[in-house]
């Protein structure tokens, strides 16, 4: 009954999309082009003979007008072709391949922590409000969140790690045990391939850097999912449905908690940017070899192709990513594909 | 033009207005402010007095101890009496590291967030009034900006300005400001284009300049609550992005004393099991983190109306003894309801206040009653503690009988089934009273099998239907939305809702106020039938005098929480006895005259109720002893009673000379 207005919901959010894309990859190239000079000679100037540099540049396309090159990169993004670094011979879209898996892995599971913690920390507080569990559960969210991740992951290093000795601290797994590399998803590899021992492996590897990152997200979402909850609970159909003698389990969670979950799926798309970006921090603490850490190295050999074509691939997954959730809240709440 | 008037009041009497939330706002809130700002002005200590203070500074590796002669630092020293929180690899002080550090959190994050305020604000005033396409292709954009990852966004500046100027302070602030112009933009924005379509604005056009004074003026003071809170909060996550920056290098450089920097180079010393170069940092960031985010947290739940204790700030209520009666199973279980000396408290800002204070009736079965007064004389609190529906903070004290359950003192299961089963509840707004995540069909199952566990899933739908065609709602709708509805079709889902298990008692609370004429006349007709049919006893609570003759057996009629009179429906608008009654049915419009008559003056405040008669102050015979002791009900006729002193059993002899009123209102007057 509902599929068309859904179906034309969801082409709705598409077409909106749209703009969105372009309008960011827009603002990313005239950001990357502000800088003065090529960025052949920004990255090589003076290892590089003058010739070499000049035949680099023409290699790169960097001699055409600036408007051939934005299309160029308009296009070329558009249809999945990130460019080619400088300073690695591998094609951005090859880097992405290797190393998104990686990142996407662990903000997964830093997404899942968070969200945990955030519902129900967040929920018992909004329900038992002003309380010692309250005002516990407030001040836990604002640390976490004030706590800077690289901090957290090196006190749990050294605590976990190095103290208790219980969980691995560097990389996605102790080599040995590292599954057949099919997707790239290390956890989602050792179950394809049924590796009981790599799939262990794997998980111990993520624990450390997915709860730090997740504590940090978890205490936005313990916020949130409080104020929410305080709002429905004292909303006039939360109200409605006591005075129809609904029991008390069921008004808080099928009328109550159902209802203040709307804004948090809403928000998601906004604290998947969050966590991507902090897992910038994550992935260098726990050398972790994913996306952000290969956007540090390049970023630190000054290469700017490199550099372009790995945030235009992050621009693209967040717009993703919010259309995704979009979607999602669409098919959650009645009222927005109405 | 009242609007007008309104931005040309003094700046500081608005400012004032403005922080008015702040003095009602609760303990807690308060506390949290306090806390905060408390760590915040220690911060701003350390990073102002602290350089003078310590002997140390920041990059100093070496004192001199005689002239020419100089000691270096230790490496790597642990805390002591000499270096009260230790020595770095590079032979720094750690505490003279971390005061710097303080300093330049302090200026950067002031910077950035400054140089994000004014951006943002400026773009957001102008992107809202220039309006078209522009702004949208600025909302966009700025949409674009707020969802890419803020981290990501600021190491990019912060790469690209490295081109212009060596890395350092300056390069820092802008990259960590970039990061929240879209959230002032935002805030502005809309704003701005809300109160450019104000008639005040329109009007103030043909002025020309000072158009745009007015509209600066009203966006100031509409914005001017949230800008400190996001203000606030970005402060605190300046510090943070800062720090991410200076860890990972692309912040201030080197040796510049920077928390987020000494923290990545304290990186070995923790595998090396040397905790104090890497701890201490770490806790200035989270200290002030959590300070900056406590303030404004706390200043968001100042702001927020949604947020703000309700009936929490005052002192307590003096608690009353809970008896627990033995159940009455004589008349009362012949009753619909049977109401004794009901009282509901509150808690509020001012004080506690009992917004019923002693109300007595009966309700029969198939009886309509009518509960009249003006609004905030605590109908609907009674409506409310008929069920024991309280919003927090809430005491009911007397008792409610219904069907031989004693609503106040019988434990929370009980009066959970009574609810919906014996006795429904109807709302004022029916366009908020539905889960708006709920199809109609759940509503009507989950509360038929909530309350008759053996009926199956097609039988309640089937009761739903039969329920729903009672009230004139094609059954074929059953499964859709609230939001599918119109108001008035909502609140006869809502009527549905309440007779689908047939209660004997239903509180109908101004049911009608938000709707039409037609569908006014369309629900009362439906209570009509159940009353007539069903034997359904109603309490029909209501300011609406024209619905009270149109469906009521008997008026209640109330004031400052007490019933002040009640009588047979005819009686109360033909000869009304109380000068309260005899005003309020002489205050409304009616064929009989053409004067609109009203009462003067305003109910008086619950908190400190005068201790007489409670309308004393505002009534035309008030007598020496009105003021002195509140009046009982009087037998004024048959079957209608009045608590007024002009009448004889109301506590005081009646003096001789009292000219009585009597008759219609509307014709000899009040």
């Amino acid at each position: 009954m509902h599929a068309g207005s859904l179906g034309r919901y969801i082409l709705q959010r598409l077409a909106l999309a749209v703009p969105m894309v372009f309008i960011l990859l827009t603002l990313l190239f005239l950001l990357l082009h502000a800088a003065p000079g090529d960025p052949v000679t920004a990255t090589l100037g003076g290892r590089l003979p003058p010739e070499e540099i000049a035949a680099r540049k023409e290699a790169l396309g960097l001699n055409d007008p600036i408007l051939v090159q934005y299309f160029r990169y308009i296009g070329g993004a558009v249809t999945g072709d990130f460019g080619n670094p400088i300073t690695d011979p591998r094609s951005v879209t090859q880097i992405v391949l290797d190393t998104a898996p990686a990142t996407i892995e662990l903000a997964v599971a830093g997404m899942l922590v968070a969200v945990m913690l955030g519902v129900t920390v967040g929920a018992l507080s909004g329900r038992l409000r002003d309380t010692p569990f309250d005002i516990g559960g407030r001040l836990f969210g604002i640390l976490v969140y004030a706590a800077p991740v690289f901090w957290t992951g090196l006190l749990a290093q050294l605590f976990f790690s190095v103290h208790l000795g219980w969980l691995p601290s560097q990389q996605r797994s102790g080599g040995f045990d590292a599954p057949k590399d099919i997707t790239g998803f290390y956890v989602l590899d050792s179950i394809i391939t049924w590796d009981m021992a790599a799939l262990s492996d794997v998980l111990a590897h993520l624990v450390l850097p997915a709860v730090t990152l997740g504590l940090l997200v978890g205490g936005i979402f313990i916020r949130l999912v409080r104020v929410n909850m305080l709002q429905t609970l004292r909303s006039d159909y939360v109200e409605a449905a006591r005075a129809r003698g609904l029991r008390e389990h069921v008004v808080l969670f099928r009328h109550a908690f159902k209802t203040a979950l709307i804004p948090i799926v809403t928000i998601m798309g906004l604290q998947f940017a969050m966590l991507l970006g902090n897992a910038v921090l994550t992935e260098k603490t726990f050398t972790w070899p994913g996306l952000a850490q290969a956007l540090v190295n390049f970023i630190a050999a000054r290469d700017y192709a490199a550099v372009q074509g790995i945030v235009t691939f992050i621009a693209l997954m967040i717009v993703a990513v919010s259309l995704l959730i979009d979607i999602l809240t669409g098919l959650i709440d009645p009222r927005v594909r109405y | 033009m009242g609007r007008n008037d309104m931005t040309s009041t003094p700046l500081r009497a608005r400012l004032h207005h403005a922080w008015r939330p702040f003095r009602e706002s609760g303990r807690i809130a308060r506390g949290l402010i306090y806390s905060g700002a408390g760590v915040i002005a220690g911060f701003l200590l350390l990073a102002f007095a602290g350089p003078v203070l310590y002997p140390y500074g920041g990059t100093q590796y070496r004192v001199e101890t005689e002239p020419g002669e100089f000691a270096t630092f230790p490496e790597l020293a642990p805390p002591s009496a000499e270096h009260w929180l230790g020595t770095t690899k590079d032979q720094f002080d750690v505490f003279a590291r971390i005061i710097d550090g303080a300093t330049i959190a302090f200026t950067v994050m002031t910077l950035a967030v400054s140089i994000a305020m004014v951006v943002g604000v400026t773009l957001g005033l102008f992107s809202g009034y220039r309006g078209g396409r522009l702004d949208r292709i600025a909302v966009t954009a700025m949409d674009a900006v707020y969802a890419f990852p803020p981290l990501v966004l600021a190491i990019i500046v912060a790469f690209v300005l490295g081109a212009y100027v060596s890395p350092g302070v300056v390069s820092a602030t802008f990259a960590v400001g970039v990061v929240y112009i879209p959230q002032y933009f935002r805030v502005v924005r809309n704003q701005t284009l809300s109160v450019k379509e104000e008639p005040f604005v329109e009007a103030a056009r043909s002025f020309g300049a000072r158009n745009r004074t007015v509209l600066g003026r009203y966006v100031f003071f509409n914005v001017v609550q949230t800008v400190p809170v996001i203000l606030t909060l970005n402060a605190a996550d300046a510090i943070l992005v800062l720090a991410a920056l200076g860890f990972l290098g692309y912040g201030v450089q080197p040796p510049t004393p920077e928390w987020g920097y000494d923290i990545s180079q304290a990186v070995d010393d923790v595998a090396a099991g040397i905790w104090w170069t890497a701890l201490w940092p770490g806790i200035a960031i989270v200290l002030l983190v959590t300070a900056l985010t406590l303030v404004g947290e706390g200043l968001n739940d100042v702001v927020n109306p949604l947020l703000r204790a309700r009936g929490k700030a005052g002192s307590k209520l003096k608690a009353m003894p809970r008896v627990r009666r033995a159940r009455r199973q004589d008349d009362a279980e012949r009753l619909a309801a049977r109401v004794r000396d009901l009282r509901v408290g509150y808690r509020t800002a001012d004080g506690p206040l009992w917004a019923v204070d002693g109300v007595s009736f009966d309700l029969r079965p198939g009886e309509c009653v009518a509960l009249v007064g003006e609004s905030g004389c605590g109908k609907s609190s009674m409506g409310r503690a008929m069920l024991r529906l309280m919003p927090p903070g809430g005491v009911v004290h007397g008792q409610v009988d219904i069907g031989g359950t004693d609503v106040v003192t019988a434990p929370e299961s009980e009066v959970r089934r009574l609810r919906g089963e014996r006795a429904a509840l109807m709302f004022q707004e029916p366009m908020t009273r539905l889960n708006p995540l709920q199809r109609v069909s759940d509503h009507f199952v989950e509360m038929i099998r909530t309350h008759r566990p053996k009926t199956s899933r097609d039988e309640a739908r089937s009761m739903a239907r039969e329920a729903l065609v009672q009230v004139g709602i094609p059954p074929t709708r059953i499964d859709n939305y609230p939001h599918e509805f119109s108001g008035g079709m909502r609140q006869r889902v809502m009527l549905a809702l309440s007779i689908v298990l047939t209660p004997r008692l239903i509180v109908a609370d101004e049911p009608t106020t938000a709707l039409d004429v037609i569908v006014e006349s369309q629900i009362l007709s439906i209570l009509e039938r159940l009353r007539a049919e069903e034997e359904v006893g109603i309490l029909l609570i209501t300011h609406n005098l024209g619905v009270v003759a149109e469906a009521c057996d008997r008026v209640a009629v109330m004031y400052a929480g007490k019933i002040v009179e009640t009588g047979p429906v005819d009686e109360i608008f033909n000869n009304p006895k109380h000068p309260y009654t005899r005003g309020l049915v002489a205050s409304t419009i009616s064929l009989k005259t053409t004067e609109l008559r009203s009462i003067g003056g305003y109910p008086p405040s619950l908190v400190d109720p005068p201790q007489g008669c409670r309308f004393a102050p505002r009534c035309p015979y008030v007598m020496d002893h009105c003021t002195r002791r509140p009046p009982e009900l009087a037998e004024v006729g048959p079957e209608q009673r009045a608590a007024c002193f002009l009448y004889p059993g109301a506590g005081q002899p009646v003096p001789y000379d009292v000219a009585v009123p009597s008759g219609d209102p509307q014709v000899s007057g009040i």
